[in-house]
């Protein structure tokens, strides 16, 4: 039994080293050279969240991909993060390959390394700056008021002041209309003021009581355009007021707890993002999959205000 | 004086006794089988209950036939993956279990610690540790200048989910090799310590052979426990069974329709593992059979 002492110890660091196969040495020492002379970008997705990532059946995948058998390739997603991730890649000269971890364990940083970006319409919060570096965003989720349509008195939102206001509990739109709304690098307008405020489970169960009559329950209800543009399309009777009151904007983000400096690459994805505003291309794939223009904002966002550096 | 001798036993001859035997041994077979048809009913009823509940839900049954495929690939996963992890978790039960019964503080403290630390929490904590922490700690040690060692903590979703799964069914298992162990009598360790055989030797060949008769009928349990835990590493992106049955339902929310697929397919992996423990455990019986 004294053999055992010794063996045991040493089985568990033999198996440690076992399982890790993976040590390959890169010659560069920054994230962007890495991401070169690797020739593939690891993207996180969690296909999740249709229309922005989504699983695709019976996909076929490239019989030449450079992605390991534990990544996915392009062709077995799709979506609007998606389309975003790949133009990246392409733009980058590299293949896009995608990892699938759970939303939690993307927004809490730390990646090990294990993927390079993640592009999947991350909202910038001060608290997710702990961790990550933003790039410039690539769109923007437009929070607009919607009331019903037989009103005929509300021409634009400050008209909602002292009105009876709904929208999700605890969320984005709660605090705008309370007041309180932080969003780096934007600076907030409150145009409705002193507003009767009915917190609700989500967005839906909002815009369901505000469709019951004008003022029957609620005058409005704040809430991103996409959602409200949805059910609008689904055959409620509301319409939008005015031009959105805030954005939130969605932005690709990378670890700052990488190994490799992830700086050269955080700022080579941002021109990027800018060149894909400038030529057009995000706002096709806006209107593409929501019907709508979400990018031209977040282009315009001034991505210096964030300090990250 | 003569001698009672027991009448010789012929064709003709009838046995009172034997002949009252046999009918308590149909009589039992009658009641048997009896018995084996009400819980058959019982099972009838309970099923057609269950199918009625299911009719109830608004399921669409040809929204699972188009979708099985892709759901069904995961199965592959789901068994690599436990086979895996049941196989590691063995080979660290045994150890854990020898170092309890070892005598030796400081292998009996640490297979104690790690027991008793490992049952204490739950697996999907340990997942998340796992993944997100240990490469924490191998960073700090590839800036204290271990680039090697360092690197071996970044572990990818699928080694990070077998470690998970092996380290949480080891514990467990590491108290069933123990009670197997023990279960073997001290009279045959006496034995084989009168006829001069070392402590390994008489593990080895006399209390383990043995031990394993005993241990095997848990093991299948905790392998059919393990394969629905699984379910747990889909957090880490993972493809099998249920990250598949999950996602793809987000597609066009139909949610019940591929939990449903899903608990089937758990369901009917189970009941051929059942099958396959209870083959292994008739062969492992065959010396003892009488």
């Amino acid at each position: 039994m004294k053999k055992l002492n010794v063996v045991l110890p040493l089985m568990l660091i033999l198996s440690m080293l076992l399982v890790s196969c993976q040590a390959t040495p890169t010659p560069a020492n920054d994230k962007l050279g890495e991401i070169l002379s690797r020739g593939t970008l690891l993207i996180s997705t969690d296909p999740a969240y249709p229309p922005q990532s989504e699983l695709v059946e019976n996909a076929q995948r490239p019989a030449n991909t450079k992605c390991t058998s534990d990544q996915r390739t392009a062709a077995e997603l799709h979506g609007f993060d998606i389309d975003v991730a790949v133009e990246i890649a392409k733009r980058l000269g590299v293949e896009p390959c995608f990892t699938t971890p759970d939303w939690t364990l993307i927004v809490a940083g730390n990646w090990a390394d294990r993927w390079d970006i993640s592009v999947g319409s991350m909202t910038i919060t001060p608290e997710r700056m702990e961790n990550l570096y933003f790039t410039q965003p690539y769109y923007t989720t437009p929070a607009a008021f919607f009331v019903h349509n037989d009103n005929t008195t509300f021409t634009q939102p400050s008209d909602l002041s002292g009105k009876k206001i709904g929208a999700c509990t605890g969320c984005t739109y709660d605090f705008y209309v309370a007041g309180t709304l932080q969003i780096p690098g934007e600076t907030m307008n409150y145009v409705v003021t002193d507003a009767a405020f009915t917190g609700y489970e989500t967005d839906l169960n909002a815009l369901q009581d505000l469709a019951l009559g004008d003022g029957v329950r609620l005058d409005a209800v704040l809430t991103a355009q996409p959602t409200g543009a949805g059910v609008i399309s689904d055959g409620l009777p509301l319409k939008q007021l005015g031009d959105p009151v805030f954005f939130e904007y969605l932005a690709a983000a990378v670890d700052k707890a990488s190994g490799k400096d992830p700086k050269p690459f955080v700022e080579k994805a941002t021109e990027l993002i800018n060149a894909m505003h400038a030529d057009g291309t995000l706002l096709k794939l806006s209107q593409q999959y929501y019907n709508l223009d979400l990018t031209t904002s977040a282009g315009e966002f001034d991505l210096s205000q964030l300090k990250q550096w | 004086m003569s001698v009672e001798t027991a009448p010789p036993l012929g064709a003709d001859f009838t046995d009172p006794d034997m002949a009252m035997g046999l009918q308590f041994i149909a009589q039992e077979r009658r009641i048997r089988l009896a018995h084996m048809f009400q819980v058959g009913l019982v099972w009838l009823v309970l099923v057609v209950i269950f199918s009625f509940a299911l009719l109830l839900m608004n399921i669409d049954p040809a929204y699972i036939v188009d979708h099985i495929d892709f759901v069904l690939k995961g199965v592959w996963v789901t068994i690599g993956v436990s086979l895996a992890s049941i196989i590691i978790a063995s080979v660290l039960a045994l150890f854990g279990a020898l170092g309890r019964l070892s005598g030796n503080p400081i292998a009996d403290g640490i297979s104690g610690f790690y027991v008793s630390v490992i049952r204490g929490t739950p697996l999907l904590i340990q997942i998340y540790i796992i993944y997100l922490g240990l490469p924490q700690i191998g960073r700090q040690l590839q800036i204290a200048g271990f680039q090697q060692l360092g690197s071996v903590f970044t572990l990818s979703a699928i080694q990070s989910g077998i470690l998970a799964l092996s380290l949480n069914y080891g514990a467990y298992m590491t108290e069933i090799f123990r009670a197997g162990i023990q279960s073997i009598s001290h009279g045959q360790r006496e034995a084989a310590a009168a006829i001069g055989m070392t402590r390994w030797q008489m593990m080895r060949r006399v209390i383990l052979p043995q031990a394993v008769r005993v241990i095997i009928p848990d093991i299948g349990n905790q392998f059919i426990a393990m394969q629905k835990d699984s379910a747990l590493v889909s957090v880490m992106g993972i493809w099998e069974i249920t990250y598949r049955a999950n996602r793809l339902a987000r597609q066009e929310s139909k949610f019940m329709e591929m939990f449903l697929l899903a608990a089937a397919l758990y369901f009917i992996l189970t009941i051929i593992s059942t099958f396959f423990q209870s083959r292994l455990e008739r062969r492992l019986a065959h010396a003892y059979e009488r």
